[in-house]
């Protein structure tokens, strides 16, 4: 049993351990893609080479701070809300096909799963920033709730397309369906759409109202101490890796690519690509108010979609052959 | 595969909780939630029974999709009025809602 | 395998459900709620109608739950508490209640729903859609003008005039 393959999927690669690792390593990478936009160096000793083991450290540094849970809050949200969005961050992974037969749950419907499991996160951050019983936890978390489910709506119309499009919701015949042409160029809209409210599901910069460092000092995450912190932290990053993942799945063709080098490779080359646009995303753009936010979602992004899913039927209904 | 009558249990066990709740607590939203869990046991029940019935047939899912639907619908305009009342009233406590008697 | 799954469920599903009533705190009886959605959805699961457990998941407690959570944080949590006299009654109604339908199942279960291994056809997800959108077309767009109309409804009733 220590050796079947999916106990060492779930272990190893796609599953836990690697999860811990890429998540660091993002943390790590957005430092240094932030630093080279400014013109700084960014981490530098921590490593044989470019500071790569400084969120490492970090973790060595925080672990031995004091944990403690603040007077007057609710311990039991207070600790088990980031945990399980930790959890929930790691479960998302897992829908993912990183190779054929590279996937710890093949389901038939893992497109609609992995949305579903998206929604999860306004709960918890609403619970977590409630439960600290302090202002700017609160303000944060009440920003998630109307951030995140507004934008949960054109996440899922987007999705729509690429369905319509394959005809299917299973993740792997997705990418599949992609062997004449990646669905980027027929779907570019919905790209664009999917992309603008997957940084809004993950609160990255433009969209970072919840946890804005500069107005509530990082919202939600504020009482947070030492591991605990890193516990709130750590879903922001594997939420991007999985995010990245879905994108290059659903748009890019997944693991589509040239036979010289193994499908795992082109995977992680286009999820890493996408990363990269989304942190460079966070160093050019600033952050928009949260009644522009809330207009953009409601109005614009939602008429988009649905402009998207008129433009995808006419595709699909009139060139059967493409 | 359980047959159906340990689904048709919990189902059952969910909505006598519902019950419970809507007759003996006065909080609205306390109230609101033995709806929601009401609308929950009748869901699993016609899941149950479109699954177990032979051969099985997907007109249970398409019914349970609308009631969710509906039961989103519900809670939304619920929560409104609550809402409202909390505002008016500074007490969502329903047995002192008493301006409608006349 | 499916015996404990379903054991596991049943049992999270049925004390959460208790507990979103029971609870003191309406927080903790919120997310107890959302824990027995979430048990539903396992039963879902169980049932071969994977779609509809993560509808559920996706509408319940993405959707509900949160908006229940924000009522309960807005209006403030340790209000409109006070017991009603007849707690013995509701119990003593409510299991007579179950009881009865628990009868009226076992019956229904011994005659006529043997239920195959397999679902087949019955759990198809392209039928699904199918069936959804054929068989069911106008039904989903009543659908769609009652959400519409909710929608309106709840805007209507929670919109403040700012100036007063």
């Amino acid at each position: 049993m220590l050796t079947s393959p999916l106990f060492l999927e779930i272990v190893l690669f796609p599953g836990l351990l690697s999860i811990a690792i890429i998540g660091a390593l993002l943390g790590w990478l957005e430092r240094k893609v932030t630093a080279r936009v400014q013109l700084r160096i960014g981490p530098l000793y921590a490593s044989p080479a470019g500071g790569i083991l400084q969120m490492f450290a970090d973790l060595i540094k925080l672990s031995f701070k004091e944990l403690f849970v603040p007077e007057n809050s609710d311990a039991f949200f207070f600790i088990m809300a980031p945990t399980t969005g930790l959890v929930l961050g790691a479960a998302l992974v897992g829908l993912i096909p990183f190779a054929p037969g590279l996937q710890i749950a093949n389901i038939e419907v893992g497109l609609p799963a992995f949305l579903a499991i998206i929604t999860l996160s306004p709960t918890l951050i609403l619970l977590a920033g409630w439960s600290a019983n302090s202002k700017f936890p609160f303000i944060g978390g009440l920003r998630a709730l109307f951030q995140q489910t507004a934008y949960e709506i054109p996440l899922w119309l987007s999705a729509l397309g690429v369905i319509m499009m394959a005809g299917t919701m299973n993740l792997g015949q997705i990418v599949n369906a992609q062997t004449s042409g990646w669905f980027i160029l027929p779907q570019a809209l919905g790209a664009f759409i999917f992309l603008v409210t997957s940084v809004a599901e993950m609160e990255r910069l433009p969209f970072d109202l919840p946890e804005a460092e500069s107005e509530i000092m990082m919202g939600w995450q504020a009482e947070y101490p030492g591991v605990l912190f890193l516990a709130a932290q750590g879903p922001g990053f594997v939420k991007l890796y999985a995010f990245s993942a879905l994108f290059s799945v659903m748009f890019l063709g997944g693991f589509l690519g040239p036979s010289f080098l193994p499908p795992l490779f082109w995977m992680l080359l286009k999820t890493l690509l996408i990363i990269v646009l989304i942190m460079l995303l966070r160093s050019t753009f600033p952050r928009v108010r949260l009644d522009q936010l809330l207009r953009a979602g409601w109005t614009t992004l939602l008429t988009l979609a649905i402009i998207n899913i008129g433009i995808t039927y006419i595709l699909v209904v009139g060139f059967p052959t493409l | 595969m359980e047959p159906l009558s340990s689904f048709f249990a919990v189902s059952v066990i969910l909505l006598g909780i519902g019950i419970y709740g809507l007759t003996t607590k006065r909080n609205a939203i306390r109230i609101l939630f033995s709806i929601e869990l009401i609308y929950n046991a009748a869901n699993l029940n016609i899941i149950a029974f479109a699954r177990l019935r032979n051969p099985p047939i997907v007109t249970g899912q398409v019914l349970v999709l609308f009631t969710i639907a509906l039961a989103a619908m519900e809670a939304a305009v619920g929560l409104s009025i609550i809402i409202l009342v909390s505002r008016l009233n500074a007490d969502i406590d329903l047995s002192k809602l008493s301006k409608l008697k006349g | 395998m499916t015996d404990l799954l379903f054991l596991a469920f049943a049992a999270v599903t049925v004390g959460a459900a208790i507990l979103a009533i029971e609870a003191r705190d309406l927080v903790y009886g919120a997310a107890a709620l959302g824990i027995a959605f979430l048990g539903v959805a396992g039963l879902f699961f169980l049932l071969d109608a994977a779609y509809v457990g993560w509808f559920q998941i996706a509408v319940y407690i993405g959707a509900v739950v949160v908006l229940i959570l924000f009522t309960v944080m807005l209006v403030g949590p340790k209000k409109g508490e006070t017991p009603l006299g007849l707690k013995r009654v509701s119990l003593l109604a409510a299991m007579l209640m179950s009881l009865l339908l628990g009868m009226t199942g076992a019956l229904a279960n011994a005659t006529a729903f043997p239920g195959p291994d397999s679902c087949g056809s019955g759990c198809d997800l392209s039928l699904f859609s199918t069936s959804l959108l054929k068989n069911y077309g106008v039904p989903l767009e009543f659908m769609s003008l009652v959400m519409a109309a909710a929608v309106i409804g709840a805007l209507a009733l929670s919109k403040t005039d700012r100036g007063q």
